[in-house]
């Protein structure tokens, strides 16, 4: 069951929560969300932006943007501004087709906070849906794909760079094109996908995802440093597979293109071992040898003393942390969609074991 | 008692020598190291197999990734099947996450660089007992087969082939070829030396090390020695193979000391012959006897200079010759040494006469030589001075005896004598112990005997204070009235006058002869 959207507006009294939010989406991955919520903090002060529900908008077209490639890059290549409407811009160009309203391309972490930066670039109203309801590394992870929905016509815009438009690629060519553009150029470009039908959203995306972040993210800042570690977990509806010192962090090449690296944390109550074996997200946990959570349920590090989630490449050894479980997105256990984000997706050769699922 | 055969704990088949290369990786605790292994589980891949494994050890042959996350599924799916330890290929740690889960759940993970033959060897070693010792009994024949004539060759071929360390101990248990590791070498002895030398010994010692000891009997039935095997904590079945396998190497040892007891008799008997005919000849040595000297490699012309080493107890001197010929080369004395009587004559020689500081570097070479020397026998040592040719090594050779003789007497000076050192006196002293002198001071001494009032001693001690009452007295504890009484006796029971300087330096050269002196460490020897 998809998660009634619960916002109406967003302003920058949210862009807090939202950031704290989007980070815990994000895995451990999906980039660092601090630069977009420097800008959209920035633009919300004039006027909050409007989020409407996709059942009000009939069959209006939903553009989904956001940013792919190196998210690390971000913070060095800075964005010109302009880049969310030069690819929309490239993309009506090409179809002819006007949409009347901006989606996100997944949840977790900067992407989360970029299609409501787009949206105001664009001027347009915001939709809270999303293709992941999470952060994945891969464009044949998106909804869509899953649901045999065309990846093009896409437009590619790099910062300050060229615009790139995709035709007739489906997802592992699209991603192929991205990759070799991204490694040419800045690492990082605004990218938007083929708009589709409103009344489509609800059925082929992930709804409601910013508004789990916004939730997710006022429960971390209210209950602020110093609680227990069992009544954060139970607030944010998570399970708490650990609370320890981080013993190791392992990183060595796996196949498939991603590093792959483990993170081993022993628990200071039972000294159980936990480790996290993770890509760019953290994909599978073990409790003394044993997988007791996987993708595309929601594995969190998060710094014990701050609260403040910890991506894959942030985590050190002495890192006092919880490691937490939250489910993921309901969208995904349905139909068999689980074979494209599951362990196995990302080359772990586990079952997936899902909070609430049997 | 040794454990039943067929068992073994881990950290005893960690011990065994097939296992030399394998490392401990992780997990390795007490407990774990203590528990008795049933069998061994040989699997390709890194899997727990469905098969009862429980206290097996579950030895994996294909590579194993170690950063790999299912390594800590197989670690924590192993321990839960009741595996006692776990065998991986390679011996590279394995990633902290599968270090500390093993640790925690207490499964050893260890590393071996070729597993299926660890695995192979273990399971030979839980199982066919008798295999291990067949094999181990047949590469000891071979060994001894193989090895040198020495028993040094032997040991060393043996600890090779056994890949355990193999000694060879003198039968009160002390170590004379090879080593005994990790044991107290003293506790040792005193363990084997009230053994009965007949039968097999199992020593498990304070240090955790257990000797395996077999006798090594010589021809004639005589326990001549040791062989001995040290083992750390080891399987039953390695133990039982390696007591086999050394009662085998004991024979070839007992052979081995036969052949060189018989050489060095023969030798020791020819070498004494040749010094005997050498000195009988009195500096005109046979052609024939000069062939056979310079056979023996014995240099007879240039300067000789003799010592006599006498040993303080009874000895096998033909055995200890090559202690002593060792503890002289080990102060760069190259000397001829023949076993002789209660000890040995040697001498060394040299093409010019020696100086005074030559000879003074030559006796404190020997007085080392007589320090080392006292770990295997206490002697005492003469050096006599150097003489040019044949006479001259007859000549230096009496001094030797001589300068050997005083220093029975003289521990002050460690037992050691040089004739250079030597007064007049002493000299004179030294001729007087012939054997015609002593029967001469003894019967004049005889009226003495068995009075009371300890009237030798008294006299002895009167000579040596030159003739004073009083200092006598005070030497003796008693009373000077009593002194001046005993020397009335005395001067009345042999009918002499102490006045007299000729008889007064005859009686005090009898009591020094029958070791009557103020030193009464001196022995009553006669």
């Amino acid at each position: 069951m998809p998660w009634s959207p619960g916002l109406s507006r967003i302003d920058a009294a949210d862009v807090a929560a939202l950031t704290r939010g989007v980070s815990l989406l994000g895995s451990g991955g999906g980039g660092d969300a601090a630069t977009f919520a420097h800008v959209l903090r920035r633009r919300l002060r004039s006027a909050p932006l409007e989020v409407r529900d996709p059942g009000e908008l009939g069959d209006a077209l939903v553009v989904p943007v956001g940013v792919v490639g190196a998210t690390r890059l971000f913070g060095e290549k800075l964005p010109e501004g302009t880049e969310f409407v030069m690819a929309v811009g490239a993309l009506i160009r090409w179809t002819g087709a006007r949409p009347a309203a901006v989606m996100s391309l997944e949840v977790g972490g900067l992407n989360g906070l970029s299609g409501p930066v787009a949206a105001l670039d664009l001027g347009l109203p915001f939709v809270d849906a999303d293709l992941m309801g999470r952060a994945m590394p891969r464009l044949d992870q998106f909804t869509w794909a899953a649901c045999g929905q065309p990846v093009t016509p896409c437009a590619m815009r790099e910062p300050g760079g060229p615009t790139l438009l995709v035709d007739g690629a489906d997802a592992s060519g699209l991603e192929r094109s991205a990759r070799a553009l991204l490694a040419e150029s800045g690492g990082w470009a605004a990218l938007a996908l083929p708009p589709i039908p409103a009344s489509l959203v609800r059925e082929r995306c992930v709804t409601g995802g910013l508004a789990r972040a916004c939730d997710l993210g006022r429960v971390a800042l209210d209950l602020g440093s110093g609680t227990r570690p069992e009544a954060l977990a139970g607030a944010l509806g998570s399970r708490l597979l650990a609370s320890g010192r981080v013993l190791d962090v392992g990183r060595h090449a796996a196949s498939g293109g991603f590093g792959r690296g483990s993170v081993t944390v022993v628990d200071g109550e039972d000294s159980a071992v936990v480790r996290l074996e993770a890509e760019n997200e953290y994909l599978l946990a073990l409790r003394d040898g044993e997988p007791v959570a996987t993708c595309p349920d929601l594995l969190c590090v998060v710094d014990r003393r701050t609260g403040v989630p910890l991506a894959v490449d942030e985590v050190r050894p002495g890192n006092e942390v919880l490691v937490l479980a939250l489910p993921g997105p309901s969208w995904w256990p349905e139909r068999g969609r689980l074979d494209r984000v599951g362990p196995r997706a990302f080359g772990i050769d586990a079952e997936p074991i899902l909070i609430g699922q049997p | 008692m040794s454990p039943p055969a067929g068992e073994a704990t881990l950290t005893a088949v960690l011990h065994v020598p097939e296992w030399t290369g394998v490392r401990v990786l992780a997990g390795l605790t007490d407990d774990a190291g203590a528990r008795q292994l049933t069998g061994v589980v040989i699997v390709p891949a890194a899997e727990v197999p469905e098969a009862a494994i429980a206290g097996r050890l579950l030895v994996v042959l294909h590579e194993v990734d170690r950063t790999d996350w299912r390594l800590d599924v197989l670690v924590r799916r192993a321990r839960a099947a009741g595996v006692a330890a776990l065998v991986l290929p390679g011996t590279e740690p394995v990633g902290w996450a599968t270090a500390a889960l093993a640790d925690r759940v207490g499964l050893p993970v260890l590393g071996s660089p070729a597993p299926l033959e660890a695995g192979l060897a273990a399971r030979r070693l839980l199982g066919r007992t008798g295999e291990v010792q067949a094999r181990q009994v047949l590469r000891t024949v071979a060994a001894c087969r193989r090895a040198g004539r020495t028993v040094e060759d032997l040991a060393r071929e043996v600890t090779r082939v056994l890949r355990r360390p193999v000694a060879l101990l003198d039968r009160s248990g002390h170590v004379t070829v090879g080593d005994v590791p990790g044991a107290d070498r003293a506790a040792l002895a005193a363990a084997l030396g009230s053994r009965n030398p007949a039968e097999d010994a199992r020593l498990p010692l304070p240090s955790g090390v257990v000797v395996l000891a077999a006798p090594v009997v010589v021809p004639g039935g005589e326990t001549a020695a040791w062989a001995a095997a040290t083992l750390p904590e080891a399987p039953a079945a390695e133990e039982a193979a390696v007591a086999a396998a050394l009662a085998v190497a004991a024979v070839g040892f007992g052979h081995r000391l036969a052949v060189r007891r018989l050489t060095s008799e023969r030798d020791a008997r020819s070498r004494t012959s040749l010094l005997g005919e050498l000195l009988n000849a009195g500096g005109a040595a046979s052609a024939a006897t000069r062939r056979r000297a310079v056979a023996a490699g014995w240099p007879l012309e240039g300067w000789h200079t003799a010592v006599r080493i006498a040993a303080q107890r009874e000895v096998d001197t033909v055995g200890l010759r090559g202690e002593v010929v060792a503890a002289l080369a080990a102060q760069d004395v190259r000397a001829v040494v023949v076993e002789s009587g209660d000890g040995w004559s040697a001498w060394t020689t040299t093409t010019h006469e020696p100086g005074a500081a030559d000879v003074q570097a030559h006796s404190a070479k020997l007085r080392r030589s007589q320090r080392d020397l006292a770990v295997v026998v206490e002697t005492q040592v003469g050096v006599g001075r150097p003489h040019p040719g044949l006479a001259g090594l007859t000549r230096s050779l009496a001094e030797a005896a001589d300068a050997c003789r005083l220093a029975a007497s003289r521990p002050h000076t460690g037992r050691f004598v040089q004739v250079d050192q030597l007064g007049l006196a002493q000299l004179l002293l030294a001729w007087t112990r012939t054997d015609t002198f002593q029967p001469a001071a003894r019967s004049l001494l005889q009226p003495l005997e068995d009075q009371p009032g300890d009237l030798l001693h008294t006299l002895g001690v009167y000579l040596d204070a030159e003739s004073s009452v009083a200092e006598t007295a005070a030497v003796l504890g008693v009373h000077r009235n009593t002194v001046a009484g005993r020397m009335a006796r005395i001067q009345q029971l042999l009918a002499v006058d102490l006045a007299d300087a000729e008889q007064r330096l005859a009686l005090h050269l009898a009591c020094r002869t029958m070791g009557v002196a103020a030193d009464r460490e001196a022995p009553q020897d006669g």
